[in-house]
């Protein structure tokens, strides 16, 4: 697991609570239930507050791809906004690179944003009145850059997401896609560490959401941000995650990697949710196997620890011995029997 | 809770909120009108109780005027200069470069429409021979606007960025627009001397709210997500607030430019009434009382035309995004420029110009032979809406039926006959089980037997009770009242029933023929085609001018004020009658025709309950047009506070003038939230 040495993000027991004098009726609940966070937020409940997200705990590795799912209505988009102040949060901490921003003042949360953070909106949040350059130039106007270099630096950005040509146009101009395009381009602007994207491709057409989270993969395989996304579609979080924090309720219900959540459902909730996967395609073969160089057959088929279980079944359809696992350098990290493949795909379709 | 009306027969024993108020009024009427022989003080309040406010404001008021009289005094001297460099401006240029200048904006704006238009408009004004009046009403507006937009940008701004005091600044604004124009003008008139700088600083401030009120709703409907994306980038509040909300609200507020620029229009030729600086609104005024109608129609018509030119033009910078190329706009400038140096030694005089006096002649020449043929039936139309409906509602059937008018005299058997007729078709109505308006009707029969400005205070101050506990519950109920007894105690109450009675009686007019035409207008698209047209027009005509035509054909009097007065006021109901009746969803009309429903049974189960909430906001907005006409409609003979606050002002005595005008607005306030809280109750049954 990770430690805080390479976390990029900690939560450590957030929450937040809406209703006037919250954090006093909070502070009281959880002293009235010894800490209890499901007894707190009954007592919150019954006294009319809302208690949007409870006692959340994670952390984001370095250049990690974090994924928040949950229904409407779940918390996630309070959840992401405490991490970014731009709610308060009741109670807890949120370290950002070790830096506890819960109370942090209005100057150094601005100065963290213009240097540190990038935001995604799912509704785009473009400013009506400026073209896409001036869209993108924003973050970089507000830190007094002149005005030919932040041009300069929104050139490069809108390149990146494939805008070239349409730095000119207005915002009411352009197609939902494009529009992202744009909102992702103006929280690269800065070149931040930590991106925060909140149901970015919810509001999208099928076709192009899937070739903008392609394009997404792709952006963040050579920037390697750390990555805070949120996401109703489960879909979605299996294919870009790396690991994904289920939420219900204002909960935090499982946080694993997509494998885990597909594999292991910690309760009916998540099973739900990956009901209508095709697991084979999110689960990989390192999920199944036994580590380190037990009894193999002869039989060498090519499994490598990264690879799905629906192509590493497809491989191994005429083996029925246990066959090796190798990792990219080739090198054996594992066994797997070739029947494990084909009962964990059955496991929930009972 | 359900309203009056609606609420389905409940157990035995026990009322809806409407019987059980409906019952309260009935029987507090009752009883005044038992003891009214026997207890005076029941219909007139007696002056012993009456506590002095009006004098105490007065010397308070005075008092504090007084103080900062010399910091004002300084303010209109600096004022001066602003002023005197519009004036100059607007009359030191040459006409035809003026025309240009405001053709070459129209295109910009709107394309050719707007360009001829103001070509046109500006024409007519040159033609008029009230050119130089009307650039010196120009050159006020010029100055108050933008003193209004700084003042209500500051105050829309405070609100936004305190939420704190946003609703103490929003009941700021409901007054300052509440208040009669007239009632302004008495203390600015003290603090700051007779002079064109009252009319500024009036129409400043009048023109304020509604900057202020476009500023906050526009800040507000900012989508959450351009405010979070602004604090996301790093900027400070200002720069949040200044580079990206603002901006992103521009819409919203240039739509609070245009109100604000009709305001102040309309201000500034009202102001004329204190005492004219060789303004077009003093010309009318002038004009009319020389009962020279063809040379104030005339002026009334320029002040029109820039009503409308001002309207259209910012108008469509609040809906227009496109502009139009700048190139045209260039060349129609050089071109009114070059026009105006070649030729200016053989320009006339634009105030020596009386194209159109043989036109206002013959105006006069024609009215006066028009109402010379159709003096006998205009004369006989008047008396006879006199005589039968409005004298009978103010003073009542007792008083109002003269052997004179009516050829008989009102006896007691008469009133008892109506009282018993009056109460048999009520109970037929309970019996029939619609037990509130079988009520409605005995407590109106009492009170057209009474009439309006003889109402006893008791019954009056039930009815208002009742009424709000219906509306809004008890709190609406207990607000009605105090402001109510302020009313009653400062002394003010018979001529406030007197001018509840005008507007009530106009509202009432406007309601049945507004909906009327509302509904006509809803039924042929023909008739929408042609209402259309005159709804914008009356709606864009300063207040002023709509005293012209009416005092024309009807002389002064109480007729003219209640035309004028329907003139204005009909125009929302009109409007939100056709609104609402046209925007029912089309899901519902859709699943009404699948049930087998007519045409008719559409409109009367399903469109008209849905519009219902519209149209008592159309009704609600008739009533405010209706108060803030009452005060102009003073100029040309009312009684009641409204003449009080034109007196006021004649004499200066701000007591008066401010107490009649806060009595004016607590009457329209009343009515505002009373109509508002039937409105919300019914979107709440609705479910909207």
């Amino acid at each position: 697991m990770l430690n805080d040495g390479n976390a990029a993000i900690t939560c450590r027991n957030l929450w937040q609570v809406f209703g006037s004098g919250s954090e006093k009726a909070l502070a009281d609940a959880l002293g009235e239930s010894g800490g209890n966070p499901e007894a707190a937020t009954l007592q919150l409940q019954k006294t009319g507050f809302i208690p949007a997200v409870q006692d959340a705990s994670f952390k984001v590795g370095d250049g990690e791809l974090f994924v928040i799912m949950g229904l409407s209505g779940s918390g996630k988009s309070t959840l992401v906004r405490c991490i970014s102040q731009l709610l308060p949060g009741t109670a807890g901490e949120i370290l950002i690179e070790g830096e506890n921003v819960m109370g942090a003042s209005q100057k150094r949360l601005t100065s963290m944003r213009r240097n540190k953070m990038g935001m995604v909106f799912q509704h785009f949040g473009l400013f009506p009145h400026m073209t896409v350059a001036e869209n993108v130039a924003y973050p970089l106007r507000v830190q007094g850059k002149s005005r030919k270099r932040r041009l300069e630096r929104a050139r490069e950005v809108v390149a990146l997401v494939g805008l070239e040509g349409r730095e000119d146009a207005f915002p009411r101009e352009l197609s939902g896609g494009q529009r992202q395009r744009v909102g992702i381009a103006r929280s690269l602007a800065v070149n931040p560490d930590i991106w925060f994207l909140d149901e970015p491709f919810s509001a999208l057409d099928p076709l192009i959401r899937r070739q903008l989270q392609d394009e997404f993969l792709n952006i963040q395989g050579t920037l390697r941000k750390s990555i805070v996304f949120i996401t109703h579609d489960i879909a979605e979080a299996l294919k870009l995650a790396d690991r994904i924090a289920i939420m219900r309720d204002g909960k935090i219900v499982q946080i694993g990697t997509p494998a885990e959540i597909v594999l292991r459902p910690v309760d009916n909730y998540v099973r739900e949710f990956s009901r209508d996967v095709a697991k084979g395609q999110h689960a990989k073969v390192a999920s199944v196997m036994k580590k380190g160089s037990g009894p193999c057959g002869p039989d060498n088929p090519g499994l490598t620890a990264s690879m799905t279980l629906d192509t590493a079944l497809a491989t191994c359809m005429k083996c029925y011995d246990p066959v090796p696992v190798h990792d990219s350098g080739g090198n054996v990290v594992g066994t797997v029997q070739p029947s494990d493949l084909a009962t964990t795909l059955q496991a929930d379709t009972k | 809770m359900s309203i009056a009306g609606i609420s389905a027969p409940i157990r035995r024993g026990e009322f809806s909120p409407g019987t059980t108020a409906a019952i309260a009024t009935l029987i507090a009427g009752a009883i005044c009108l038992a003891l009214e022989p026997l207890l005076p003080w029941l219909v007139q309040w007696p002056a012993a109780w009456t506590l002095p406010a009006t004098d105490w404001i007065g010397v308070s008021l005075t008092w504090f005027l007084e103080g900062v009289k010399p910091a004002a005094r300084a303010f209109s001297e600096g004022m001066r200069y602003p002023m005197d460099w519009a004036n100059l401006a607007l009359n030191g240029t040459p006409w035809p470069m003026l025309i240009g200048i405001v053709t070459a904006i129209g295109w910009v704006v709107g394309g050719l429409p707007m360009a001829a238009l103001g070509f046109f408009g500006l024409l007519f004004v040159l033609a008029s021979g009230y050119w130089l009046e009307s650039m010196n009403t120009l050159a006020l507006v010029a100055v108050s606007v933008p003193l209004a937009l700084i003042l209500g940008g500051a105050i829309g701004i405070l609100a936004n960025e305190f939420p704190r005091v946003k609703s103490t600044l929003q009941v700021i604004l409901d007054i300052m627009q509440t208040v009669p124009t007239f009632a302004y003008l008495t203390p600015i008139l003290l603090l700051f001397g007779f002079g064109p700088v009252v009319g500024l600083i009036a129409s400043a401030i009048y023109a304020a709210p509604p900057m202020a009120r476009n500023l906050i709703l526009g800040l507000e409907r900012v989508e959450p997500e351009i405010k979070e994306a602004a604090i996301m980038s790093g900027g400070t509040r200002i720069q949040q607030l200044f580079q990206v909300e603002i901006p992103s609200a521009a819409t919203q507020i240039m739509v609070g430019v245009n109100q604000s620029l009709m305001a102040a229009l309309s201000m500034v030729i009202i102001a004329a009434v204190i005492g004219g600086f060789n303004d077009i609104g003093w010309e009318v005024l002038l004009t009319m009382r020389k009962a020279q109608f063809g040379q104030a129609l005339l002026a009334g018509m320029v002040i029109v035309v820039f009503a409308i030119l001002i309207d259209r033009i910012s108008g469509k910078l609040a809906t227009e995004r496109k502009r139009h190329d700048s190139r045209v706009f260039l060349a129609i400038i050089a071109f009114s420029a070059i026009f105006a140096v070649a030729l200016r030694t053989y320009l006339p005089d634009p105030s020596e110009l009386t194209l159109l006096a043989p036109v206002a002649e013959s105006v006069d020449q024609g009215l006066t032979d028009f109402t010379r043929a159709n003096g006998a039936w205009l004369g006989a139309f008047k008396n006879n809406a006199v005589f039968f409906v409005l004298l009978p509602i103010r003073t009542g059937l007792d008083q109002a039926v003269l052997p004179f008018t009516w050829g008989f005299a009102w006896t007691a058997k008469m009133s008892a006959l109506l009282f018993i007729t009056g109460a048999v078709s009520g109970l037929i109505l309970a019996w029939q089980g619609r037990l509130i308006s079988g009520l409605s009707l005995v407590i109106a029969t009492g009170m057209i037997e009474t009439g309006i400005a003889d109402l006893p205070w008791p019954f009056v101050l039930t009815g208002a009770a009742a009424l709000g506990w219906v509306a809004g519950g008890r709190r609406l109920s207990l607000w009605c009242v105090g402001l109510l007894a302020t009313i009653l105690l400062s002394g003010l109450w018979e001529r406030a029933l007197l001018s509840l009675y005008l507007c009530g009686t106009a509202v009432i007019a406007c309601a049945m023929a507004g909906g009327l035409i509302g509904l006509a207008s809803f039924f042929s698209p023909l008739v929408w085609k042609i209402m259309r047209p005159i709804c914008d027009m009356l709606q864009t005509i300063p207040l002023f001018v709509f005293l012209i035509p009416v005092l024309m054909v009807f002389q002064i009097g109480e007729f003219s004020a209640f035309l004028a007065i329907c003139a204005y006021a009909i125009v929302p109901m009109i409007r939100y009658t056709r609104h609402g009746l046209v925007n029912t969803p089309e899901e519902m009309i859709e699943a009404a025709i699948s049930s087998g429903a007519n045409k008719w049974q559409i409109l009367r189960d399903v469109r008209a309950p849905y519009a219902a909430p519209t149209i008592l906001l159309g009704l609600n907005q008739t009533i405010l047009y209706a108060f803030a006409m009452l005060v102009i409609a003073a100029l040309i003979g009312t009684t009641g506070l409204g003449q009080s606050i034109y007196l006021a002002l004649a004499q200066a005595d701000v007591g008066m003038g401010i107490s009649a005008g806060a009595a004016m607005a607590i009457l329209a306030m009343i009515a505002d939230r009373l109509v508002q809280g039937f409105a919300e109750e019914r979107r709440r049954v609705l479910g909207l």
